[in-house]
């Protein structure tokens, strides 16, 4: 084959043209001003929220979707419940839930959001075939009273109703039409969210803002959702205003940014708590004296030191964001001689006859895990515990962290976070210390079971915030199926020219008022 | 002709099968290694029913040669496969736990993907191996002719300082200080030409201790040879000397210099570089398949890269054996 030179310039020519065009189509875009937002995550194949417990998509989400209620979720009034697509709620009996809808609010399709919306939403939702299902605390029935009035009924499931008052914040109101076409529900997200989806571009999502939002179309016209997966890559894109915001850095990142004139940080307290979960049901932590000697050994203040700006100190196994919450009395403090007591009562005096103990973490995904799991190691030896730690990038110790279809769990010892976008604390206790689920621990004990139980049955909110503050959490801190370290702080940072901002301790930001200035 | 046609059926048919072993052990490292990609593509709280339905329907629960047998059948019909984390768009989806939301045909083609990353790779290499030669041809010859000379203690300072860079600190202290200090480039990803050149320059850094280096030894081991006094002796002027005969007999090293370890040296720089860049290329496309346990990426990424670096030494073998026909490889 032989090439003339008009043929090669002329191939050139293509080729350099081929790599401007994106070039010209992104200064189009920055000309109309668009917010970059370096994303941490992305989103997974299928838009249908009930598909996924990704907590990227749930972001995501937040821009797209609304949904009957909204929680703000502060440390001062964890309880709070503000209006969204639902302007009034209130219980009917113990069964039985109502909301009055907002009128005139419409779909980014253009389709008006009633009723029947939310009745195949919640009813499929709760189907128990949903991946996400775990969401929710079991099936429900809704019952449309008219255009803008629906009752949650779980009569026929035989639980409270009462268990959906703070997940009604959480799920994301479909439209019947999708409900009904699940292959369009997972192709495209359609909700009444104050942004709609535009395409998705490589892994750049781009949404525009919504003319039609109930609460008044935004300020900021569109919105580039940019997978960076290196955070400092992200940072470096934010100090030379290539993006505008962006979330998970680590703490150094955070203290250096703080003094950049050109930046704004925010540091607030998530839904997350990181935790180590011991395996329960093989030993040596199937004895609760064992997981107890291992708790007292951990000087968290230490632990916190380490973690610095991205942790803050909690007794308790869910954050303080969560209903429910408390400083718990008879937290598992570091206490060496009780360590050292529970090891002789379990037959094991200053360690001596334990097997070796693997501690699994990971590096990478949450801030600081290798060098807190180093210190917590050398605690943990110098109490006599013969411990191993395994410190694995996100993929392999994902692949360990649950247990296997056998009932068991890789090692003995492994580092979580478990984060939730509401502030229903069973979204927490239920999949990590119930015997039907114990996803991680395997702990099987009828005592936290039937604890569970009985909170999820009470039929008020006060009676069940008695039950949880008096009698399940701190029956979990006693028997001690995995110690809560810390809550997690999320630590972001954004252009000093971005304002109106407000962020959920799970990770959704509100855009909607924002300005980009 | 005849050696010609000895030497492409012979080598080719050895690189044929270097290709297959490096394919066949990046196959099996993938799958015995930890970090199951079922996981990451139905996400972190998948049934174990559905963890297997979706591994069985991707034949992951087949035994290693089986699944490498298929592979190369694939690859024989020009299939390399989708890929299992990125949708069609080429954006990163891992995570939905809905097994049947994830079939295999609304994931990227593996070959689409590496077309579309492939550009931006090649002007990267293009243009990092351009700076470095700029700097260090001129300074390799200079150090070379003059190796007792200062142009000599340049080069070897210049080389020693580049070479103890580690490219991950360069590449975040030039983005640092070329564009979120002063705003003079942008750095992150790329809309525009202007967005390689930060990139470029750390990929120069990297090549160019290397390259200095292999010009100037080469260079001077030439200008001691007796034929370099003997033909200025006979008239000749140092600069015809160098540049007919010093250059032209410093040929056959730096080819095998550029060719084994410089595209080596360029493939793993470019990998390193495209992720601190964030730069839409086969090595951020990569380095994110090895996060997310992309199978079909890797393998193929892996095939690609040694298939490259099998016929670049053939190439340069051959171009060695017509410079000096002494030479048998």
């Amino acid at each position: 084959m032989t090439i003339n030179r008009r043929e090669f310039m002329k191939a050139t020519a293509l080729g350099v043209a081929a790599l401007s065009l994106p070039s010209l189509a992104s200064r189009a875009a920055a000309a109309s001003g668009p917010l970059i937002f370096a994303a941490a995550g992305t989103v997974t194949s299928s838009w249908d929220p009930t598909s996924h417990t990704v907590a990227p998509q749930i972001t995501a989400e937040g821009f797209l979707f609304g949904h009957l209620t909204k929680c703000p979720m502060s440390e001062a009034n964890p309880g709070e419940i503000l209006p969204d697509l639902a302007t009034e709620w209130s219980v009917i009996d113990e069964h039985t839930l109502e909301y009055k809808l907002r009128q005139g609010v419409t779909f980014h399709d253009g389709k008006p959001f009633t009723a029947a919306d939310v009745k195949a939403t919640y009813e499929y939702a709760s189907n128990p075939d949903r991946p996400a299902s775990a969401w929710y605390p079991g099936r429900v029935d809704v019952e449309v009273i008219d255009d803008h009035t629906v009752r949650l009924n779980t009569r026929q499931y035989g639980y409270p109703a009462l268990n959906f008052w703070y997940v009604s914040s959480f799920l994301p109101i479909l439209s019947a039409a999708d409900v009904a076409n699940p292959e369009t529900l997972k192709q495209r997200p359609n909700g009444t969210g104050p942004f709609k989806y535009v395409e998705t571009v490589g892994d750049q999502i781009k949404f525009a803002a919504f003319d039609d939002f109930h609460e008044g179309k935004p300020t900021i016209e569109e919105i580039v959702w940019a997978y960076v997966p290196d955070a400092n890559t992200r940072v470096l894109g934010l100090l030379n205003g290539q993006y505008h915001l962006t979330e998970r850095l680590e703490p150094e990142q955070y203290l250096s940014l703080q003094k950049e004139a050109s930046l704004k940080t925010d540091r607030s307290l998530s839904s997350e708590n990181k935790y180590l979960h011991f395996r329960c049901n093989k030993p040596p932590f199937d004895d609760p004296r064992i997981r107890l000697a291992v708790c007292h050994a951990i000087d968290r203040s230490q632990v916190l030191a380490v973690v610095g700006e991205a942790g803050q100190a909690s007794n308790c196994h869910i954050s303080p964001v969560k209903f429910g919450f408390t400083d718990v009395k008879g937290y598992p403090e570091y206490d060496p001689e009780k360590t050292q007591a529970l090891l002789a009562e379990a037959g094991f005096p200053n360690g001596e006859g334990l097997p070796e103990i693997e501690y699994i973490t990971s590096v990478g995904f949450y801030p600081k895990t290798r060098e807190y799991g180093e210190l917590i190691t050398a605690m943990l030896q110098e109490q006599g515990f013969p411990v191993k730690l395994t410190t694995l990038e996100p993929a392999a110790w994902e692949e360990q962290l649950y247990r296997r279809a056998d009932g068991q769990g890789p090692g003995h010892i492994i580092d979580v976070g478990w984060i939730t976008g509401s502030p229903e604390p069973d979204l927490v206790l239920r999949p990590n210390y119930h015997s039907q689920f114990a996803l991680i621990n395997g702990i099987s004990d009828p005592q936290i079971d039937a604890s569970l139980d009985k909170e999820r049955g009470a039929t008020s909110t006060e009676e069940r915030l008695k039950i949880l503050q008096e009698e399940t959490l701190p029956l979990i801190a006693e028997k001690a199926p995995s110690i809560s370290l810390f809550s997690s702080v999320f630590l972001r940072a954004m252009s000093a020219r971005l304002d109106g901002v407000t962020f959920y301790p799970n990770g959704p930001i509100d855009l909607s008022k924002a300005t980009l200035s | 002709m005849a050696f010609a046609l000895e030497f492409f059926l012979r080598r080719i048919s050895q690189g044929v099968l270097i290709v297959l072993a490096v394919a066949f052990v990046i196959f099996t490292l993938l799958r015995i290694a930890p970090g199951d990609p079922i996981r990451i593509i139905l996400g972190p709280m998948a049934t174990p029913s559905a963890m297997e339905e979706t591994a069985e329907r991707l034949g992951l629960r087949d035994p290693i040669p089986v699944q490498f047998l298929r592979y190369l059948g694939d690859i024989a019909r020009g299939d390399f496969g989708n890929s299992f984390i990125r949708g069609k768009q080429g954006g990163t989806t891992g995570g939905s736990q809905d097994a049947a939301g994830a079939p295999p045909v609304e994931r990227a083609a593996v070959i689409e993907l590496i077309a579309r990353a492939l550009p931006y790779t090649l002007l990267l290499a293009a243009c990092g191996f351009l700076l470095a030669c700029l700097v260090s041809i001129p300074l390799g010859i200079l150090a070379g002719v003059r190796n007792s000379g200062w142009p000599q203690k340049v080069a070897l300072y210049l080389s020693s300082f580049f070479v103890s860079l580690p490219n991950v600190w360069v590449g975040i202290v030039l983005i640092y200080l070329l564009s979120a200090r002063t705003g003079w480039l942008p750095a992150i990803g790329y809309q525009h030409i202007g967005y390689v050149v930060i990139p470029a320059i750390v990929v120069a850094v990297e090549l160019a201790p290397v390259m200095i280096r292999s010009i100037s030894v080469a260079v001077a081991t030439n200008v001691q040879d007796p034929f370099y006094e003997i033909g200025q002796v006979r008239g000749l002027s140092a600069r015809i000397m160098l540049f007919r005969h010093v250059l032209r007999n410093a040929a056959v090293p730096l080819l095998n210099s550029f060719g084994a370890q410089m595209i080596g040296m360029l493939l793993g720089g470019l990998f390193v570089v495209e992720y601190i860049f964030s730069f839409p290329g086969i090595g951020l496309l990569t380095i994110n398949a090895v996060f997310q346990r992309d199978f079909p990426v890797i393998q193929t990424v892996a095939i690609f890269a040694s298939t490259v670096l099998v016929f670049i030494n053939i190439a340069v073998d051959f171009a060695s054996t017509t410079i000096d026909r002494r030479l048998k490889f």
